[in-house]
């Protein structure tokens, strides 16, 4: 009996292995031609399909959001669409884990809603087949969608792998205003210190000097905050420009007559580092800037007591608004002034996938088209006309007294909080460009660069190649820079972090992403 | 040793007819034990054995959608880059020191404190002592690293207002990777010194007390005696629990040490298991990562077996 034992488990095993196998292979090849929809699925108008589908979609919730059912979009779209959706809701905090155990356990929801979704995770589970391709339905089923990647080639190069496959959609952003971080600085306060507003980074060190030691908000202490910024690398990337450091395709990667250089090893990196370990050190810049929580920056933005930081629109600080005013790049010690933080029109890449479970992509694909016409954006970002918003001069605006809760407005929109998939274009950008906003965009308008790269879509080999590059460099980097910046180590160790970066192969990603450009210039 | 265990079975004189029956007839009259035992049995072929089977991801390019047999092999690719990979000496470094450190330091800690609270004679100052130590065992490791955080903060927390009121600079501990191992390792030692002395203080209490007496009369000072009774008295229980604390070496304090981790100090505090969660699970990399937490588990392991294999040797003490 005992003999056998061994041989059995063997054989059991194997069997049962080439069973999950068979079900698994089967499974699959089944789902993809269910035989509902097709004559089901309306390829115009409204409802989308006669019968109602439910849908599962997996979603990130911002800390400022209300659950997502409760939000009217979801609500009102249900009864016009017939598409009820259930959603799964993961905290921001723990999104990134929750995402990926979702695919490695491959327990897939239909589709996944503002998933944040990377080229890199877009190829890795669609060429798995976790995710299907999507460029067909677009064709038939999602017209608005299709309009706006015709208008803009952009688009569609940059969410499509060499293989000619679109895994993920993106949220498309039109209106310019909103793929910019504006440079926001205290006007009260430099016309109470009687300063002008800098044009260079040398103007900019003796303002926030100023700012520190002039006592700008009269209370008798040396309390203000001369400068502050999101948490981490985010003020590298405000700066950036300054110095001649731009970031094209999706990367710390400057191009300059068709080539490709990753800048971070460069002089011009290092200059920049210097200029922020000299404002670190004097206490110009934030000291909790690689330590504070999004939160508090916002608090920080909303207490007035800031002199110069960084944000796209100013509804963070909307009572205080008009202390601030934006203005444009600073000009380095090289001449350089550049806007370099600015993201392509496809700012939202991944924003929604359709998984290989899901039994009616068409439906889906319809679903999801809604959100890039001026109508479903609307409705998506303004709730319902009358009771959040009204029309003036045919452009949404919120109602006064809903926004006297500021609160309320996170609440009823999924946008809030970012990466929604959807279309953000003049016509729904009432709320976040409001005229201060766009003369701020103005200031920035002549800096901001020709051409923008978006990330460049690798096929799966090579985008696994860059996975494991980056996946050492970037944390290096990462660490490397903070710790120049604070001063926790000198600039003569400068040559070893080149070594370094040499060792971890940056020239290798280089090579990979210029061949990447090559390709897309083609 | 099972097919020993069987054989003994065999010649035991009245389970001749079946070899089998014996070992049933046994369970049928201890059932309550066994059943009892099924529990735990269940519990680690569930969680501890079953998962053994995803191992081979270690050895494969995990794709999800494939499942784990479906996956292609990639034999010791990912040892290969791992071992090659900038941060290797880095992760083992920190991992072995910031556990070694703790077990020189935080090890013998508690049984200090357990021979002192062994030595009061006020029943009700030891009591107290004892409850001081060991409350902090109960405060949660996120809240421990939340008091850690306003402590030492460098405006606001009360040891710097100390250092400055005293003419220093503020130090960032938190910040400075020369501070991490301290203040992981002291805060341990805060958390849990209480909570593991208990097991010292019962085995102490189970020293003979005729021992005392007769050393007394001897003349042995009171170090004497906690030197040449107490301790050689509760020795086989400091190397049990020695052998259990090297049982999970290289995984001790992840959660501690991941919540204060930033990136200025992670050049200390930068451990093979936060790694292994930081580049697996949030970078989706499932087989490189189970290569290297296997590579974790396989130093454990010898760690392990070499350690019992010293204390069996030097003092007859070991887990097997």
């Amino acid at each position: 009996m005992r003999k056998h034992w061994g041989r059995n488990m063997i054989m059991m095993m194997i069997a049962s292995s080439l069973m999950v196998a068979g079900c698994s292979s089967g499974g699959t090849t089944n789902e993809s031609s269910p035989e509902v929809s097709k004559n089901e699925v309306h390829a115009t108008g409204f409802p989308i399909v006669d019968q109602p589908v439910n849908l599962k979609m997996f979603t990130r919730i911002a800390p400022v959001n209300g659950p997502f059912k409760e939000m009217p979009v979801f609500q009102d779209y249900e009864k016009l669409s017939q598409v009820k959706v259930d959603f799964i809701e993961a905290q921001t905090d723990g999104f990134q884990e929750k995402k990926n155990l979702l695919f490695a356990s491959n327990e897939l929801p239909d589709a996944l809603f503002r998933s944040g979704i990377s080229p890199l995770e877009a190829i890795r589970y669609g060429s798995a087949g976790q995710l299907i391709p999507l460029e067909g339905l677009i064709d038939e089923y999602a017209p608005n969608l299709k309009k706006l990647m015709d208008q803009y080639p952009e688009i569609r190069s940059g969410i499509t792998t060499p293989e000619g496959h679109i895994y993920a959609i993106p949220g498309i952003v039109t209106l310019s205003a909103a793929r910019t971080d504006k440079k926001w600085i205290n006007q009260m306060w430099l016309d109470k210190l009687n300063l002008e507003v800098p044009e260079t980074t040398e103007e900019l060190y003796n303002v926030l000097l100023a700012f520190r030691d002039g006592d700008p908000n009269g209370n008798g202490k040396q309390d203000e905050l001369p400068m502050t910024a999101r948490v981490g690398l985010a003020v590298v990337s405000a700066m950036s420009g300054s110095f001649g450091l731009d970031s094209q395709l999706g990367y710390n990667i400057n191009i300059e007559n068709d080539k490709v250089s990753v800048w971070m090893g460069s002089d011009q990196n290092k200059e920049m580092l210097m200029y922020l370990n000299k404002l670190y050190k004097e206490k110009l810049l934030d000291q909790e800037i690689f330590s504070h929580t999004e939160a508090q920056y916002l608090a920080k933005q909303g207490s007035g007591n800031t002199g110069f930081f960084f944000d796209q629109t100013n509804n963070n600080f909307l009572s205080i608004q008009d202390q601030y005013t934006g203005i444009a790049p600073l000009e380095g010690p090289q001449g350089d002034r550049l806007q370099s933080q600015a993201l392509p029109i496809a700012r939202d890449f991944g924003a929604f996938a359709i998984t290989s479970v899901n039994k009616y992509p068409e439906v889906t694909m319809r679903w999801i088209d809604y959100f890039y016409s001026d109508e479903g954006s609307t409705l998506l970002r303004f709730g319902r006309e009358g009771e959040h918003y009204e029309m003036k001069d045919g452009i949404p605006y919120y109602k006064e007294d809903f926004l006297k809760e500021i609160a309320n407005q996170a609440k009823i929109t999924p946008y809030a909080g970012g990466g929604a998939p959807h279309l953000i274009s003049e016509q729904v950008a009432s709320f976040i460009n409001p005229p201060q906003v766009q003369e701020a965009q103005q200031k920035l308008d002549p800096f901001m660069p020709k051409v923008r790269y978006a990330a460049p879509m690798f096929d799966e080999q090579t985008a696994q190649e860059v996975n494991i590059l980056r996946n050492d460099i970037d944390k290096y980097y990462e660490e490397q820079s903070t710790k120049f910046i604070v001063g926790a180590i000198g600039f003569d160790k400068w040559e070893q972090f080149q070594a370094t970066l040499k060792k971890m192969k940056i020239e290798e990603l280089e090579k990979l992403y210029q061949d990447a450009y090559d390709k897309m210039k083609k | 040793m099972k097919s020993a265990k069987t054989d003994a079975t065999i010649t035991m004189p009245r389970s001749h007819p079946k070899k089998n029956s014996g070992l049933l007839r046994q369970m049928g009259k201890r059932l309550d034990l066994y059943l009892m035992l099924l529990l735990p049995v269940t519990w680690y072929l569930v969680f501890h054995y079953a998962p053994l089977y995803g191992l081979q991801i270690a050895f494969k390019n995990f794709n999800p959608a494939k499942g784990i047999l479906g996956s292609s092999w990639e034999g010791f690719g990912h040892f290969q880059r791992f071992f090659d990979s900038y941060y290797f000496w880095r992760l083992l470094w920190n991992t072995l020191s910031i556990n070694l450190f703790s077990l020189l330091i935080a090890f013998p800690i508690p049984i200090l404190l357990a021979l002192i609270i062994n030595e009061i004679r006020n029943k009700t100052f030891s009591k107290w002592l004892q409850n001081i130590t060991y409350i902090p065992h109960f405060i949660s490791v996120v809240v421990i690293v939340g008091i850690l955080n306003v402590f030492l903060s460098p405006h606001t927390g009360p040891v710097n207002l100390l250092i400055e009121a005293f003419g220093g600079t503020p130090i960032r501990f938190l910040e400075e990777a020369g501070w991490f191992k301290t203040i992981f390792i002291s805060s341990n030692i805060w958390q849990n010194m209480g909570w593991q002395s208990i097991i010292y203080i019962a085995a102490l209490s189970g020293v003979n007390p005729h021992l005392y007496e007769a050393a007394k009369m001897d003349g042995a000072s009171r170090l004497r005696r906690i030197w040449h009774i107490s301790l050689p008295g509760i020795a086989p229980v400091v190397i049990i629990l020695l052998i259990l604390d090297i049982g999970h070496f290289m995984n001790i304090g992840f959660e501690k040490i991941l919540l204060m981790q930033n990136n200025l100090n992670l050049e200390s505090s930068d451990v093979i298991s936060t790694f292994v969660y930081t580049t697996g699970i949030l970078k989706g990399e499932y087989s490189y990562t189970a290569a290297i937490g296997l590579f974790n588990s396989i130093i454990n392991l010898l760690l392990l077996l070499l350690v019992n294999r010293i204390a069996r040797k030097t003092s007859e003490t070991s887990l097997w």
